[in-house]
C-alpha cells in the first residue's frame, strides 16, 4: 500500500514535473523566438541605418576589429646583388680608388660598375701591408683593418678572431654593401666560391691553378644554431655548397674557413686556412705590400669565370633578408554602395543627369583607385588596381590593400 | 573538387606625401580609419550600351584598360570619387557656387564670398561641409567664414614640399571668403576649387586680382592704401 501510494504519488509527481518541463520548454522557446525576432529587428534597423548613413557619402569607415590587420611582420629575402640577382659571376675591382684607399680595401663592382662588396686584408701584427704615410711602426693598413673589425665584431678585450677554436692573426674580410644586404645576409643562402691559386707562380695573385679547382664555402646555419655575441648571431663558414640543396662537406669534420656575421654583412676568412686549402700564398712579410686583397679578388672572380666551364654557378651566391611590416586593409564594398560616380564623364549637362538612362535603374561604375584616409579625411595612402573593376548593384567586392612600412 | 574562391583582390598601396609626413612625425598620427574609391582614369564615354555582343561587353573597353601607377601626390589622386546613392537616383549631387560665374575679376583688397551648395541631394555636405583650395596664395587669402557642424580638418591635405607651401591654401567649412592680395607687378590669376566632403562633387571658379594702380608721391613709400580704382 505504502509502495502503491508512493508509486501513485511518484507517477503524479513525474507527470506533474513532465508537464512543468513542457510548459517551461515552450516558454523558453517562446522567449527565444521573441529574442530572435527582436535581434533580427535590431540588425535590420542597424543595417538600414548604416545604409542610410552611407547614402550620399564617399567615405566608408573601417571596422577596426575586422577590416584592419596591423603590423604584420614578414621576412622578405631577395638576391643580394644588384638587380636582386642571387649570384655575382662577372666582377671587377673598382677603378678610381686612391693609393691610400687601395692599401686598405678594394671595392668590387659588377659588370655594370655597381658596387657590390669590398675586400680587405687584416693582420694582427701589421704584416702584409705597407704604410704609405711614412709611419715606421707597425700601424700599417692591415693592422688597422684587423683592429677595426675586431673592435666592431668581437667582445671587449677579445683581441683576436677565433676560428674553430684557434686564434688567427691573418684574416681576409668580405664586406658586403649595406644597400645590398639590407638588414642582414640570409644565413643558409650564402656561398663563397674560391678558385685554387697557383702557389708556384712567381706572382701568385696573377695565377690560378689549372683546371676547375674550386673550394665552396657556406655557413653552417643548416646544422648549427650559431652563437650570439656582441655582434649578433655568428655562424661558422665551412666547406659546403648550397647548389641543389644545402650540403656541408664531411659534416662531421668540415674545413672551417671563417666566420659569418650576417647582421654586419661581413665574412671573416682565416688566411692560414686559405693558404693551406686554396694555395693563397698570403704575403705576410713585414712592411711590404703583399697585394693580398688582389689574391682574394683573383680567386673569387676566377671561380666566377669557371661557371661556364663547370656548368654550375660559382663566384658568389647570396641573399639579403629583411623584415617588412605590413598592414592589411580589407575594403568591403557592398552591393548597394559606390554605384555612382563624381566622374564628369558619368553625367551629362550641368545638372548632374546620368549619362545613360540605363544607369538610373542599373548604375555601373569602375573602380580604379582606393584611397586610405584618416579621420581628417587626409589621403595617407593610395592603391590602384591593375584593371578597372566593374561595380554595380549585383556585385560586392572585397579588396585587400597591403601597405608596407 | 572545386577551386578556391579567388575573388579577393590584393593590391599594394603607396604612402602619399601627407602619409609620409604623418608617419615621420611619429606622434601616432598615422591612423588610417576610412576609405574611398575613385575612377579617375575612366571615361564613361567608352561604356557602350549598344555593344553587338551584349550586356557582358558594355564595359569591356573600360575593363580591359590598363591602369597607371599610383602617385604619391595626394592632390593628383582620388579626384573623382565613387559615391553611394539611393537606388533609382537620376541625378548625381552637384556642387555649385551660386552667384559666381566661372570666373571673377576683383581689385586688390576686393572680397569674394563663396557659399557652395549641393544640388540634387537634400542636406548634401551639410555635416562635413566643403573643402576649398586656393591654387596660389600670392593671389590673395582664403578663409572659412562658417564651419560645418561636424567639421574636421581639410579633406585635401595642406600642400607640402619645396616651394609649394606658399602657393596653395586649403580650408574647410560651409562658407568661404577670398580677399584679393596687393598685386604690384601684374594681374594675378588663381583657381578656387570647392570639393564636397560628403558627396565628393567639385566645382571651381577662376579669380583674377587686378594690378594695383598706385598714386606715387616722390619720397613717400608705396602703400597699398594708396590704391585707386
Amino acid at each position: 500500500m505504502a509502495s502503491k501510494a508512493y508509486s501513485t504519488s511518484g507517477n503524479f509527481k513525474y507527470e506533474n514535473t513532465s508537464m512543468q518541463r513542457e510548459k517551461s520548454s515552450a516558454a523558453v522557446s517562446q522567449v527565444q523566438a521573441l529574442a530572435r525576432q527582436l535581434a533580427d529587428q535590431i540588425i535590420a534597423e542597424r543595417d538600414a541605418a548604416a545604409l542610410a548613413a552611407a547614402t550620399g557619402r564617399v567615405y566608408t569607415t573601417f571596422d577596426t576589429a575586422n577590416d584592419i590587420l596591423s603590423n604584420n611582420v614578414s621576412t622578405v629575402t631577395t638576391g643580394l646583388f644588384s638587380g636582386n640577382t642571387g649570384s655575382l659571376i662577372a666582377m671587377a675591382t673598382q677603378s678610381g680608388q686612391t693609393a691610400i684607399q687601395e692599401s686598405y680595401f678594394r671595392t668590387v663592382v659588377d659588370n655594370s660598375g655597381r658596387q657590390q662588396f669590398s675586400i680587405a686584408y687584416g693582420n694582427f701584427n701589421g704584416s702584409g701591408s705597407k704604410d704609405l704615410t711614412g709611419n715606421l711602426n707597425d700601424d700599417t693598413p692591415s693592422r688597422a683593418i684587423y683592429k677595426q673589425y675586431a673592435q666592431i665584431l668581437l667582445a671587449p678585450n677579445d683581441l683576436k678572431f677565433t676560428i674553430n677554436g684557434v686564434n688567427t692573426n691573418s684574416i681576409y674580410v668580405l664586406n658586403f654593401n649595406r644597400a645590398r644586404f639590407k638588414e642582414k645576409i640570409d644565413p643558409g643562402n650564402i656561398e663563397i666560391n674560391l678558385a685554387k691559386m697557383n702557389a708556384n707562380a712567381t706572382n701568385p695573385q696573377a695565377g690560378l691553378a689549372s683546371g676547375v679547382d674550386i673550394r665552396e664555402i657556406i655557413d653552417d646555419s643548416s646544422t648549427q644554431a650559431g652563437t650570439v655575441g656582441e655582434s649578433g648571431k655568428v655562424y661558422n663558414l665551412v666547406s659546403g655548397s648550397i647548389d641543389a640543396g644545402t650540403s656541408i662537406f664531411n659534416a662531421a669534420a668540415p674545413v672551417y674557413y671563417g666566420l659569418l656575421y650576417p647582421e654586419y654583412g661581413v665574412a671573416i676568412l682565416n688566411a692560414d686556412v686559405l693558404d693551406s686549402q686554396v694555395a693563397f700564398g698570403t704575403n705576410n712579410a713585414n712592411a711590404t705590400d703583399g697585394k693580398n686583397m688582389e689574391r682574394m679578388f683573383k680567386s673569387i672572380s676566377g671561380s666566377g669565370a669557371m661557371t661556364a666551364v663547370a656548368g654550375r654557378t660559382y663566384g658568389l651566391q647570396a641573399r639579403s633578408s629583411e623584415q617588412v611590416k605590413s598592414s592589411f586593409y580589407f575594403v568591403r564594398v557592398k552591393n548597394a554602395e559606390y554605384n555612382y560616380s563624381n566622374n564628369p564623364s558619368f553625367v551629362t549637362g550641368s545638372l548632374g543627369e546620368l549619362r545613360y538612362t540605363t544607369f538610373v535603374n542599373d548604375p555601373q561604375t569602375f573602380i580604379t583607385t582606393i584611397g586610405l584616409y584618416n579621420n581628417n579625411r587626409e589621403l595617407l595612402a593610395v592603391a590602384k588596381l591593375s584593371q578597372p573593376l566593374l561595380k554595380n548593384k549585383t556585385k560586392e567586392t572585397l579588396i585587400k590593400v597591403k601597405l608596407d612600412f | 573538387m572545386g577551386y578556391l574562391d579567388n575573388s579577393t583582390i590584393t593590391v599594394d598601396a603607396i604612402l602619399t606625401k601627407k602619409g609620409r609626413e604623418l608617419l615621420a612625425r611619429g606622434r601616432n598620427e598615422f591612423q588610417i580609419s576610412q576609405f574611398a574609391l575613385a575612377d579617375d582614369e575612366v571615361d564613361y564615354d567608352l561604356y557602350n550600351s549598344e555593344h553587338p555582343l551584349g550586356t557582358a561587353f558594355y564595359g569591356a573597353a573600360i575593363e580591359n584598360m590598363p591602369i597607371t601607377e599610383a602617385l604619391p601626390d595626394e592632390t593628383q589622386m582620388m579626384k573623382y570619387k565613387l559615391v553611394t546613392l539611393a537606388p533609382g537616383t537620376a541625378r548625381i549631387p552637384v556642387v555649385t557656387i551660386p552667384g559666381l560665374a566661372g570666373s571673377s575679376i576683383i581689385q586688390s583688397g576686393g572680397v569674394i564670398t563663396i557659399t557652395p551648395q549641393t544640388q540634387n541631394y537634400n542636406g548634401g555636405n551639410s555635416r562635413f561641409g566643403y573643402t576649398a583650395i586656393l591654387s596660389d596664395s600670392e593671389a590673395g587669402s582664403l578663409i572659412a567664414t562658417r564651419t560645418a557642424p561636424q567639421q574636421t580638418a581639410a579633406s585635401v591635405p595642406q600642400f607640402i614640399g619645396d616651394g609649394e607651401a606658399a602657393q596653395s591654401v586649403t580650408v574647410s567649412g560651409t562658407e568661404f571668403q577670398f580677399t584679393g592680395g596687393n598685386q604690384l607687378i601684374t594681374d594675378k590669376g588663381a583657381t578656387i576649387l570647392i570639393i564636397g566632403n560628403e558627396t565628393g562633387g567639385r566645382a571651381s571658379i577662376s579669380v583674377t586680382v587686378k594690378k594695383l594702380a598706385l598714386a606715387v608721391t616722390p619720397g613717400v613709400p608705396v602703400n597699398a592704401n594708396q590704391a585707386s580704382s
